[in-house]
């Protein structure tokens, strides 16, 4: 029996083969659309990680100012086979030619770095640094006078300056620069006999892995070694995602985007499979109602027809999946300079057998409602094309749509990442479709008591016919209005999304730092720097401190405490760390209170503390810091928690204490300005020759890349949003047109009763256009929810939507429902009537 | 609902016997009665015609019998068991193993070739030898050419006939049609009269047909009257055919 079932699946397929081909095509579109979005996330999120490394110079690194422990090594040979070597750096001086400066001088091993380059000038390997070389920054030759080949003694020993540092890898970070750079070997470093003089020298152990393992891999290596080495809470384990503290934001946005376009994607291909497989079914109902009355039973007849969808998704979903991966390796010549360059796209077998399996599943699962509706063709209908339809039973029919939601919930939880976004995605989606088909409903109800005024004859037909029985006008309007949501929904977040992203460096970003000002300096030098052309220029004062206690209780017993709690990823290293304190009555202005109140307690030294740091310190307003600065000890209440964009590049700190405290402290002045890029060498001559203690440190090239970074990852998500806006936009036309083509016999009879073509051109189109008209106003309103709603809680970029674009996304989908309904009855409008008739 | 029982209940009764059979319709707002309590019993090997005006609840009538669909009121008994009662499932079983239907409209399925059409049924009902019982039966109606053509290539005369041979493949006891000669030429609707007088006499099975014909209605022994979904009259000839 089986046999015969699937001989009969088998034999669906035959004739009727243009129409076969079309489902084909549009379920492969639905598909594509799921995998083709996922192999761009993959590409997009791909670029980012082989950006990230190339800024950490590595996959993981471990920093460490008492050096990093041999049992790193161990743990992380035992999870993946690596490469290491490792840099010290430190704060120190150099001198050449009598005049010496603070550099921040950083010794880097063989092989170092793993990812990115180094650039020197004139070009070389830093590798191939002797111990009695040096490569140095242009700062580090402007400010001591001196030129290639000259000699820079630092400590013990003497090295020829045999090259520039032009760039090198690093984070986009600029708080915490000390000063410009000097490049040695590890062994140059021993001839100056620095270490064990107390110098703090930070050892930094670099890892890059074998087999580009996936980033979740990475980090759950970097929690455990957090969790598991010992000294963990003087230990900062990196990977490349903490590379950029100032794009993390943006980057955080460009994934949960990724996350959310996979969802609506599925959305997308969902929907459309459903209304196709209806539309095919409704097709089939006259062969179905035969097969009945030949004897066979309704749930043989489900089984012949599962067979059959199933059949066409796999087939479909392969064809849809392959042609989706394939799609990022158009991306380099359609769209250059979206991808990095040095990023080369590896054809991933498993990305389209993966995309093919979520096609079928999807396919499926949106095919299991009308797959059960075949229960209600009765066999009469073979006698009257109009029969009632049988009741399908109603178990069957709730397991349907029950399986359908348990399983897009799975998807949803494979394809998006996360239970709560799983979860909010199914339930909005099920609310969106019961208020499409209430409007349906509405609308339908209103075409059967529309009054038979004076409107033109065709026209009336055009609003009536949606209320005739069988229309599945309900179902048209369902699934055109998801379909509205996915393509206005994501075009509305994608435009805020890229136009955010590229303006995320304010233009106010500084172009220089200047380190190591002494505070009687500093009035002098804001003017003198104003003067210069010099524009944004602010100045911090900077305190160096350590954490003692928090709430009374010393800060190594918390990190001794705290490094059992494996499920929490808070970072430990930044309790024993050197904290930068600044002080001043205001903060910057891209900072925002969002707990207690600046200085409120006239009583107590107050602080202010950035979110992020406040929850790996896990202090809250109240809570009491006990600061060692500089050998006193400063009693410091937290009155206040603040956020910051980092994005800004500008001087910010995770703390700042309210004035009247530490003025008296010894300290610096960091001041950060823009520059003029043309001016920004004479102001470094300017103040070479009048403070001779202070260093310029530029950063436009820092600035640049990052601009760069960010530029590419809104092409990307542009990209990303136009792919599935287009997709999007061509199932709809495929699942308006494929129920538009069951409608050829109507037409056929029209046109042998005398309409012109047309007439019954309009009579389609009104029909059409209708459907398009209640499902673009309710799937519209629902995408600018859904964009409000993710722009602002999930993204956090202030939506400003443009609500005006409403109307016309109604009458954009009243046309596009129009013009794929027209395209799908071409055939019957242009043959003669009786052809129509027969078919 | 009770199950369909293969087996003859009650050797005994009537074939097909209906009491008080009620249809009645609501769809489109004002209530309809196509049949207003029609009774009737047909003998097994018997062939009757069912004859009316058109709109009178012809197609109606056989449906019920032939359990396409269900009456309002009333019964349907074949072999003794109430059909009107059993459920889907069982009904398709019932017509698989009991029934064979023709259309006015011939009702192939068009991804089949002939063959395959008469085929269907066969294998459904697990006939050993399907695919020489298939092919002797087209041979009869005398397809034995065409087997291998879909029924777009095929005239409506030579679409009945496979029709005909795909209804009397699995041998059923009863055999409704519905204006098997509506869509066809006076010659050919009388070859494809002749095929199933042919083919009902080889096989023993009942007949019920629904014509406007008077000279098709002559050809049965029974001939029901339909008037207004009453029944009007029944003639009963006195010689069989
Ligand atoms: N599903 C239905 N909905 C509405 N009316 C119906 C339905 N089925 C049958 N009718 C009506 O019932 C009446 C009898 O229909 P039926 O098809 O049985 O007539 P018939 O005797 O076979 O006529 P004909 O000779 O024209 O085929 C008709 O008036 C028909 O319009
Ligand atoms: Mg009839």
């Amino acid at each position: 029996m089986a046999g015969t079932l699937v001989k009969a699946a088998w034999r669906e397929s035959r004739g009727s083969s243009a129409r076969l081909i079309f489902l084909v095509l549009c379920l492969a579109l639905g598909t594509a659309a799921v995998s083709g979005v996922r192999a761009l996330s993959a590409a997009i999120e791909n670029g980012l990680r082989e950006q990230s490394r190339e800024l950490l110079g590595a996959d993981l690194a471990i920093e460490s100012r008492r050096g990093v422990p041999g049992e790193a090594d161990l743990l992380v040979a035992a999870t993946a086979s690596a490469r290491t070597t490792s840099t010290k750096s430190l704060a120190t001086m150099a001198s050449a030619g009598g005049r010496s400066r603070l550099v921040d001088l950083k010794a880097v091993g063989p092989g170092f770095p793993f990812h990115g380059r180094v650039v020197l000038d004139p070009p070389r390997d830093v590798s191939t640094l002797t111990p009695l070389e040096c490569a140095v920054a242009p700062e580090v030759l402007e400010g001591l006078h001196a030129r290639l080949g000259d000699e820079l003694s630092i400590g013990a020993a003497r090295y020829t300056i045999a090259a520039v540092v032009v760039e090198e890898p690093g984070r986009l970070d600029f708080s915490f620069t000390i000063g410009p750079r000097v490049m040695l070997s590890l062994a140059g470093l021993e001839e100056a006999q620095l270490e064990g003089f107390g110098r703090r020298v930070v050892e930094r152990r670099l890892w890059a892995f074998e087999g580009n393992p996936a980033s979740a891999s990475i980090e759950a290596l970097a929690r455990r070694l957090r969790a598991e080495l010992p000294d963990a809470a003087y230990l900062r384990v990196e990977t490349a995602r903490d590379a950029q503290p100032a794009l993390r934001r943006s980057i955080e946005r460009v994934e949960n985007w990724l996350a959310l376009v996979a969802l609506l994607a599925l959305c997308l291909g969902g929907a459309g499979v459903a209304q196709l497989v209806h539309a095919h079914l409704d097709a089939r109902a006259g062969a179905i109602a035969v097969q009945r009355v030949i004897g066979l039973r309704p749930r043989e007849v489900m089984w012949v027809q599962l067979v059959h969808v199933a059949g066409l998704a796999l087939f479909a979903s392969l064809l849809g999946a392959f042609a989706g991966s394939l799609l990022p390796f158009a991306l380099p010549s359609l769209l250059p300079g979206v991808l990095p360059e040095a990023f080369t796209l590896r054809f991933d077998w498993l990305a389209p057998l993966y995309g093919a399996s979520v096609g079928v599943a999807v396919a499926l699962l949106f095919a299991l409602p009308p797959l059960v509706a075949v229960w209600q063709v009765p066999p009469v209908r073979a006698l009257r094309h109009e029969a009632e339809p049988l009741q399908a039973p109603r178990l069957l029919q709730w397991c349907a749509w029950g399986v359908l939601l348990v399983g897009l919930l799975l998807v949803a939880r494979v394809e998006g990442g996360e239970w709560r976004n799983a979860l909010a995605f199914a339930g909005a989606l099920a609310g969106l479709a019961m208020v499409l088909w209430v409007g349906a409903r509405l609308l339908i109800t209103i075409a059967a008591r529309i009054p038979r005024t004076n409107l033109p004859p065709l026209l009336l037909h055009g609003v009536a016919a949606l209320a005739r029985p069988g229309r599945g006008t309900a179902g048209a309007v369902v699934a055109l209005g998801i379909g509205v949501l996915v393509v206005a929904g994501t075009w509305l977040i994608e435009g805020r999304m890229s136009s955010y992203l590229v303006n995320a460096l304010p233009p106010e970003a500084p172009s220089a730092f200047l380190v190591d000002v002494q505070p009687d300096q500093r009035t002098d030098l804001v003017a003198t720097l104003q003067e210069l052309g010099a524009e944004h220029v602010r100045a911090a004062p900077i305190v160096t401190a350590r954490l003692t206690k928090i709430d009374g209780r010393a800060v190594a017993d918390i990190a001794a405490e705290r490094k059992g709690d494996a499920g929490v990823d808070r970072e430990l290293w930044v309790l024993t760390r050197e904290q930068r304190l600044t002080f001043g009555p205001d903060l910057p202005a891209d900072n925002e209170v969002i707990a207690g109140s600046l200085w409120n307690d006239p009583q107590r030294a107050e602080v202010s503390i950035e979110e992020r740091f406040a929850k790996d310190l896990d202090v809250q307003v109240g809570s009491m810091l006990q600061m060692d600065v500089q050998g006193l000890s400063v009693e410091l209440l937290v009155s206040s928690i603040r956020t910051v964009r980092w994005e800004s590049f500008g001087i910010n700190f995770f703390l700042q204490v309210e004035p009247g405290v530490l003025e008296q402290a010894p300290h610096q002045v960091l001041i950060a300005a823009r520059l003029p890029a043309e001016r920004e060498e004479a102001v470094e001559a300017a103040i070479a020759d009048d403070y001779v203690n202070v260093t310029v440190i530029r950063v436009r090239p820092l600035l640049e890349k990052a601009l760069a970074l960010l530029g590419r990852l809104a092409i990307g998500v542009r990209v990303l949003g136009l792919f599935v806006v287009l997709v999007g936009i061509a199932i709809l036309a495929g699942v308006v047109g494929t129920q538009a083509s069951k409608r050829a016999r109507e037409i056929g009879v029209l046109k042998a009763l005398g309409s012109t073509r047309r007439e019954v051109m309009l009579l389609v189109a009104v029909e059409h256009a209708l459907q398009g008209l209640v499902a673009g106003a309710l799937g519209g309103t629902a995408a600018f929810l859904v964009a409000h709603f993710t722009l602002s809680n999930t993204l956090d970029i202030p939506p400003q939507l443009p609500w005006l674009a409403l109307p016309l996304m109604a009458v954009g989908a009243a046309v596009l429902a129009a013009g794929a309904g027209l395209l799908g009855s071409w055939r019957a409008l242009h043959v003669a009537p009786i052809e129509a008739l027969r078919s | 609902m009770p199950a369909y029982n293969p087996a003859p209940m009650q050797p005994n009764a009537p074939r097909i016997a209906a009491h008080d059979l009620v249809k009645r319709l609501t769809s489109g707002g004002a209530p309809l009665t196509v049949l207003d309590g029609v009774s009737l019993e047909i003998a097994a090997g018997d062939s009757v015609a069912i004859v009316g005006p058109s709109g009178s609840g012809k197609s109606t009538l056989l449906a019920l019998l032939a359990g396409l669909d269900r009456p309002t009121a009333g019964s349907v008994e074949i072999d003794g068991q109430r059909i009107d009662t059993l459920s889907e499932d069982a009904l398709a079983l019932l017509r698989r193993h009991k029934i064979g239907f023709v259309f006015q409209s011939f009702q192939l399925l068009a991804n089949l070739t002939a063959l395959e059409n008469v085929l269907l049924p066969l294998e459904l009902a697990r006939r050993p030898n399907a695919l020489q019982r298939a092919q002797d039966l087209l041979t009869a109606v005398g397809l034995r050419e065409r087997m291998s053509h879909y029924p777009s290539q095929l005239s409506g005369g030579e679409q009945q006939r496979v029709a005909l041979a795909r209804a009397f493949g699995p041998s059923p006891a009863i055999l409704y049609a519905d204006e098997p000669t509506g869509n066809l030429d006076a010659a050919t609707g009388a070859s494809v009269l002749h095929l199933l007088d042919e083919l009902r006499a080889r096989e023993g099975t009942t007949l019920v047909l629904v014509t406007h014909d008077k000279d098709v209605a002559a050809r049965a022994r029974v001939r029901m009257y339909l008037r207004a979904g009453r029944m009007e009259r029944v003639e009963i000839n006195p010689v069989t055919t």
